[in-house]
Order: C-alpha cells, then sequence, then structure tokens
C-alpha cells in the first residue's frame, strides 16, 4: 500500500493505493493519526487506486471518521474504485461515508 | 494450500482463490468478492480462533463451470460462523467494524456450511451466481 498527501487551505487528500488488509492498515492508520494530531481534520480519502480493501482497512476509516467528527471535521471519500466500492458496501459501511464521484467535488465541499 | 499467520501467506489466499474463480468462469467482480469473502474468513481464524497465536490452516478450492467451493479447514477451538449474530445496521456511534467480516461473507457467498469434526473446524463457502453488488 502507498499513501499519498496534498495539503490545500482547508482540506488534506490522502491518495491510497494497492491493498488495504491486516498487514498494511496499520501503515494508514498511522499517517491518518500524523494529520488528525497535526490539526488537520478536514480530509478526502481518494480511493481510486484501492485493489483490495478488507475489514481491517475498513475498522481504520471507521476509526478516523469518528475522530475527525469529533473535532468538527469530517473523512470523505472520492473516487472510491469499484473494489473499494464493493468492499464499504458489504460491510454496511456506505451510510457512514458521504462519497464523491471525483477529488475535485470532494475537496470542493468541504 | 496452506495458510500461516503473516503478510504474504494472507495475499496468497487471494491468489489462489482468483485463481480458482477464473477456472469458475467468474468475472473480476465476482473474483474480488470471493476474494475478499474467504480472506475475512481466513482472518477471523487467526486473530479470533487461534487469537494471534500462530496456527494453520488449509484451503481447498473446487471449480466447475459457474460455482466455486472454498473448503477452510483449522484447528482452533470450535467456531460456527454460520450462528453467530451480526448486524447489517451501522451507526457512527455503534460501529466498531466487528463482526463486518462475517457479515461481508454473508453478503458474498450463496452457501455457508460449518461443520465440527473431531478437532477440526470446516467451513465451506460456496458461491454460484455473480455478485452484481449489495
Amino acid at each position: 500500500m502507498e499513501t499519498q498527501t496534498q495539503v490545500y487551505p482547508r482540506v488534506t487528500v490522502v491518495s491510497v493505493k494497492g491493498r488495504v488488509d491486516s498487514t498494511s492498515a496499520g501503515d494508514l492508520e498511522a499517517a491518518l493519526k500524523k494529520l488528525l494530531d497535526d490539526g488537520k481534520s478536514n480530509l478526502v480519502l481518494d480511493l481510486s487506486g484501492v485493489e483490495f480493501l478488507s475489514s481491517s482497512g475498513l475498522r481504520v476509516l471507521v476509526t478516523t471518521l469518528k475522530a475527525v467528527r469529533k473535532t468538527g471535521g469530517d473523512l470523505r471519500l472520492a473516487q472510491p474504485s469499484q473494489r473499494a466500492s464493493d468492499a464499504i458496501d458489504l460491510a454496511g459501511l456506505d451510510v457512514l461515508f458521504k462519497t464523491y464521484g471525483d477529488r475535485e467535488a470532494a475537496v470542493a465541499s468541504f | 494450500m496452506k495458510v500461516r499467520s503473516g503478510g504474504a501467506s494472507l495475499t496468497g489466499v487471494c491468489d489462489y482463490v482468483a485463481a480458482a474463480a477464473s477456472a469458475s468462469g467468474f468475472d473480476d467482480r465476482t473474483s474480488h468478492a470471493c476474494q475478499l469473502a474467504v480472506f475475512e474468513a481466513v482472518e477471523n481464524i487467526f486473530q479470533h480462533g487461534y487469537r494471534g497465536d500462530g496456527g494453520e490452516i488449509h484451503l481447498t478450492a473446487q471449480s466447475a463451470p459457474g460455482a466455486l467451493t472454498v473448503e477452510i479447514v483449522d484447528r482452533a477451538p470450535a467456531f460456527d460462523p454460520t450462528r453467530y449474530p451480526v448486524d447489517p445496521s451501522a451507526s457512527l456511534r455503534e460501529a466498531q467494524v466487528g463482526g463486518r467480516g462475517l457479515l461481508m461473507i454473508r453478503r458474498v457467498m450463496d452457501d455457508i456450511s460449518y461443520e465440527r469434526r473431531g478437532r477440526q473446524n470446516i467451513l465451506r463457502l460456496t458461491k454460484n451466481r455473480s455478485f452484481t453488488g449489495v
């Protein structure tokens, strides 16, 4: 798994690529926690490059969503791949996230 | 195939299921759903059955045109995932994501059966329809 971060004035976009499962979820969690610690609580996760998303990865998304909402921010999803989208739907977690078809729309939503 | 806990071995589970799903003639989306279901089942066994303390799991896939069955055998304490209650609803206050793996397995697979034979848990996951979404 690889992550790439782009910081905008009000929003931070994290692009996630590859497999997010039990072996890589910890890395994603650490990357997102660092952003939170830096006071960045308006987050967009670009999931277009995600090839596999297991419940371990979903756990990180939900944990981060809870954390940013506590500080008045939000975690929104941009252009999830079919595989990421299926995993989120199968886990019944689609109702928790605002999802946008492209990252520009997700960034503009804040 | 034989699976031990650890990164490379778990990725191998997906490759193994992908090859079997391809032999059954399933499309990429259905193949991915099957990979996810089997992966979640295997992870559950390592995390909750063997309690993160190693252990070994045997996978056997049977492919026929339009049908795939994966048998998952382990020696962890008895656990019947077909009888475990799963709540499909999610609210942010309550969502702990625990049990989400089981929900994913049930939503993907068309038939799930469990048997305890001696000291073995035997879980059979069957897919015989294309996956087109939840």
